[in-house]
């Protein structure tokens, strides 16, 4: 015990003595001041290639921020608007509409004040280290079939923005129809030999080819370039011949509607996952279907009313929606669809239908509605109508539509030619419409002549480009409308036209 | 006031809830180390060298995942068992955060901000072994213990001066002596139990032993876990009465929320298990280095284990226990507000 008795101990010594060099040195350290400056530590966009479902970007600080400077001080340009929140040093910006196409953006922070600030009784902050950052969007890329001499039954990829064409599957390949996958660097297709396409029966096979387009988006690993036009077997038909197909949104799932060889009563949806064989749904057996955006489900027009299918074999369908014949899209979202109802009066009408139980009915016609979609923000459907003609011999004329979802208010936007069959699709950022106008010849298609959906054979095919005025920006004439657009014809003979994602 | 009652009660009930699992987890862990660990081989596995003696003290957290409840038991133990000082120091004070249990959960919770993962990784090692190191000047260890604890104590191999008269239990031979010892409760103290067990323990058959493990154990835990009782209670009171926004108004400065977190850390003696997702409840108001501070400083020291460090440790050992991690936790997070984030 005589140990704890004497004053100090080797231990006291080298405590004490830590002790007070500590003191010293935290002094010192005050004394001096906050030699740190706060900044940003990560930017999600930053040198991404930003598409129309990149809906928000996130700006993490390395301090805890004073928010009202952050979001008085945030610059983009060309300018992008958006919504701030907050998620402790994370601020999240959402964008009230998608980037435009093609730009390239600077977004800068200078002025950023952090919430602490310096010690005694400051209350500004202090300023942070100015940042600069920077963002692509993906360049405005559509792909058609080709029609003429080379090109014919060809799917060819155009770039807007680099005025690039190429053509992506080989000659022996006639492309009916394709759904892009969402990141742009494949395209899933159905195509038959010319060899061994007869008219009226269907041979097609599901392939996908590589674009050649590598998209560094935000959120996912860079990925190796892979070169252009390399082509997969996806579904062959030698049991079963593939009739229609869709692509889910995430590009995980494809669905087909399949006819078994020599049986037609084993008609179906099949549902085709990568590394997986394909599974027959065994369900109701239907019609047109799209699936939806939630990528789970699929919407089937069955007997009296649209079914909408879980994509799980032997499903029980998840909803059942009576009054509707056909599903035309759904907005990005997925809280709302655009269904046609066909009227016992032999009108049609274009019903709303969203998730929250709204059936809102935006036209009724006794023409046909051959197309809509849904605008990125889901404010305007644009949509592919006709007017019947009344004459010696009922005519349709189509026209191009823009329907404000909320007014119901329908803007004509462009009649078109005379024509049975019309592909549209609107750009991903809402800008652009793009349609095309198909000659078809009189007589039945001969053996190695491309087709319509509706199995007139095509002649020859041109692609028009119809601007869209961005709705918050235009300059309203006197009586308040936009101007009219005018459309462009492009120097592309084809058909089928669509915008990559 | 009545409120206020029932608030402590609820905080009580919840620290102790937390505490205990990980209390009984130190003193199994502290059992097997007693029994089926052989101290001479322990003992001589241990490096002289104060300051690598105190890094792999900080590091044994890794084989005997305890956190900040578990550690005394198992500190004590080694302390017991003859352990060099820094060794046992070093595991008090880091076993806590470094194990691989605590690295998980806050790396679960800090994902985004790696940096508070390796600091509070590399902060708590360091406080420890300059700990470890400065105890590491006192080489009779003794005078640093409670008197039960230092009676426990194996023989120096070189002794400074002459250690305390009443080791009688190190020349006890027989385990069947410490069976006929349990009807007398002056002597049913546990350190003295366990330190007759030592002097055989790894020579007996297993039954026996398992039979002293389970004695061990209930002791131990009857002894440590009133201590815990009465740490969460004063825990609970301060919590209670001592509204948090008090604390927390002490500033968001870089200085002062340095001083309010680790002052939070040390009332509300959460568990070192889930401390970070406590912690980064407050990752948007309070700067990255008094979220630190309060990583590194909650498992050394809280108020809930104050009282089962002064088991082990005289006063003025506990004031330099309290005191050194206090200042070095404050230096270095203040070096991380002030000149690096």
């Amino acid at each position: 015990m005589s140990n704890s008795k004497q004053i100090l101990q080797p231990l006291d010594r080298a405590a004490l003595g830590l002790m007070l060099v500590l003191i010293i040195l935290i002094s010192g350290m005050v004394w001096s001041g906050n030699k740190a400056a706060g900044s940003v530590r990560d930017f999600s966009w930053e040198n991404k290639q930003v598409g129309a479902d990149d809906a928000s970007f996130s700006i993490t600080f390395s301090r805890p921020m004073d928010r009202d400077s952050v979001q008085s001080s945030i610059k983009i340009e060309p300018l992008l608007t958006g919504k701030t929140s907050w998620a402790g040093r994370r601020m999240v910006y959402t964008l009230t509409a998608p980037a435009y196409y093609g730009n390239d953006y600077k977004i800068q922070l200078s002025g950023a004040k952090d919430q602490f600030g310096g010690e005694g009784g400051e209350k500004t902050g202090k300023p942070i280290k100015p940042f600069v950052g920077q963002f692509h969007t993906r360049d405005r890329v559509f792909t058609y079939i080709g029609i003429d001499g080379e090109e014919k039954g060809r799917l060819i990829l155009y770039n807007v923005i680099k005025n690039q064409k190429n053509v992506l599957t080989p000659a022996s390949l006639a492309v009916t129809d394709y759904k892009p996958y969402p990141d742009e660097d494949r395209i899933l297709f159905a195509a038959s030999e010319w060899t061994n396409q007869k008219p009226g029966v269907f041979e097609q096979q599901l392939y996908t080819v590589t674009t050649g387009i590598n998209i560094n988006s935000p959120g996912k690993p860079e990925t190796k370039q892979i070169p252009s036009g390399k082509i997969e077997l996806v579904l062959d038909s030698k049991d079963y011949q593939n009739m229609k197909f869709d692509l889910s949104p995430d590009g995980k799932t494809i669905v087909v509607q399949r006819v078994k060889r020599g049986n037609p009563e084993q008609f179906g949806l099949w549902v085709v996952r990568a590394g997986s064989p394909p599974l027959p749904l065994e369900n109701q057996p239907g019609g047109d279907f799209v699936v939806a955006p939630d990528s789970n489900s699929v919407a089937v027009a069955q007997g009296q009313g649209i079914a909408i299918l879980p994509l799980q074999p032997q499903a029980k369908p998840i909803d059942f929606l009576p009054q509707f014949g056909k599903v035309l899209s759904f907005s990005k979202d997925g809280t709302a669809a655009a269904m046609i109802k066909f009227n016992s009066d032999y009108t049609r009408s274009l019903f709303l239908v969203t998730t929250s139980g709204v059936k809102k009915e935006l036209l009724n016609t006794p023409g046909s509605i051959m197309d809509a979609e849904f605008d990125p923000m889901a404010t305007t459907l644009y949509c592919l109508l006709t007017q019947l003609q009344k004459g010696e011999k009922d005519e349709e004329q189509p026209y191009v539509a823009a329907i404000d979802i909320n007014t119901g208010k329908q803007t004509p936007m462009l009649a078109l030619p005379n024509q049975r069959d019309i592909q549209m699709s609107l750009a991903p950022d809402g800008l652009a419409l793009l349609f095309d106008q198909v000659v078809t010849a009189q007589e039945l298609p001969q053996p190695g002549s491309l087709t319509t959906n509706e199995g007139q054979a095509i002649s020859t095919g041109v692609l028009w480009l119809l601007p869209i005025t961005p709705s918050n920006s235009e300059p309203k004439d006197k009586s308040g409308d936009t101007p009219l657009p005018q459309p462009q014809k492009l120097p592309l003979p084809g058909f089928h036209p669509t915008w990559m994602p | 006031m009545n409120h206020q009652l029932n608030n402590a009660f609820t905080i009580f009930l919840s620290l102790l809830v937390e505490a205990m699992p990980f209390l009984l987890l130190g003193v199994l862990l502290s059992g097997l180390l007693l029994l089926f660990v052989d101290e001479r081989k322990l003992v001589k596995a241990m490096p002289r060298n104060p300051i690598l003696g105190a890094l792999v003290g900080s590091l044994m957290g890794f084989l005997f995942p305890v956190c900040e409840c578990g550690n005394v038991p198992v500190a004590r133990r080694l302390l017991m068992l003859g352990v060099p000082v820094p060794v046992a120091i070093g595991f008090l004070l880091a076993a806590p955060t470094i194990n691989p249990i605590v690295i998980w959960a806050t790396w679960t919770a800090f994902r985004e901000q790696w940096e508070i993962v390796v600091l509070r990784i590399v902060f708590s090692l360091l406080i420890a072994t300059i700990v470890g190191w400065v105890f590491s000047t006192q080489r009779d260890p003794r005078p640093l213990l409670q008197a039960t604890v230092a009676r426990s104590m194996p023989r120096l191999e070189i002794v400074d001066k002459p250690v305390m008269a009443d080791d009688k239990p190190m020349l006890l031979q027989s385990g069947t002596f410490l069976l006929g010892q349990a009807g007398q409760p002056r002597r049913m103290d546990a350190s003295v139990l366990q330190a007759s067990l030592l002097a055989s323990s790894t020579k007996k058959p297993l039954p026996d032993r398992l039979n002293l493990f389970l004695e061990n154990t209930v002791q131990e835990l009857r002894e440590l876990g009133g201590v815990l009782v009465l740490g969460s209670a004063i825990a609970a009171i301060i919590q209670a009465f001592v509204p948090r926004d008090l604390i927390l108004g002490l500033g968001q400065g870089p200085v002062t929320s340095i001083a309010a977190m680790m002052l939070l850390a040390t009332l509300i003696s959460i568990c070192s298990t889930v401390d970070s997702f406590f912690a980064l409840s407050f990752a948007s108001t309070f700067t990255s280095g008094s979220l630190l501070a309060f990583l590194v400083f909650g498992p050394m020291i809280n108020f809930k284990g104050i009282g089962l460090l002064f088991s082990v440790f005289r006063t003025k050992t506990v004031i330099y226990l309290i005191a050194l991690p206090a200042l070095l936790t404050f230096f270095l997070t203040l070096l991380v507000n002030l000149y690096v984030s």
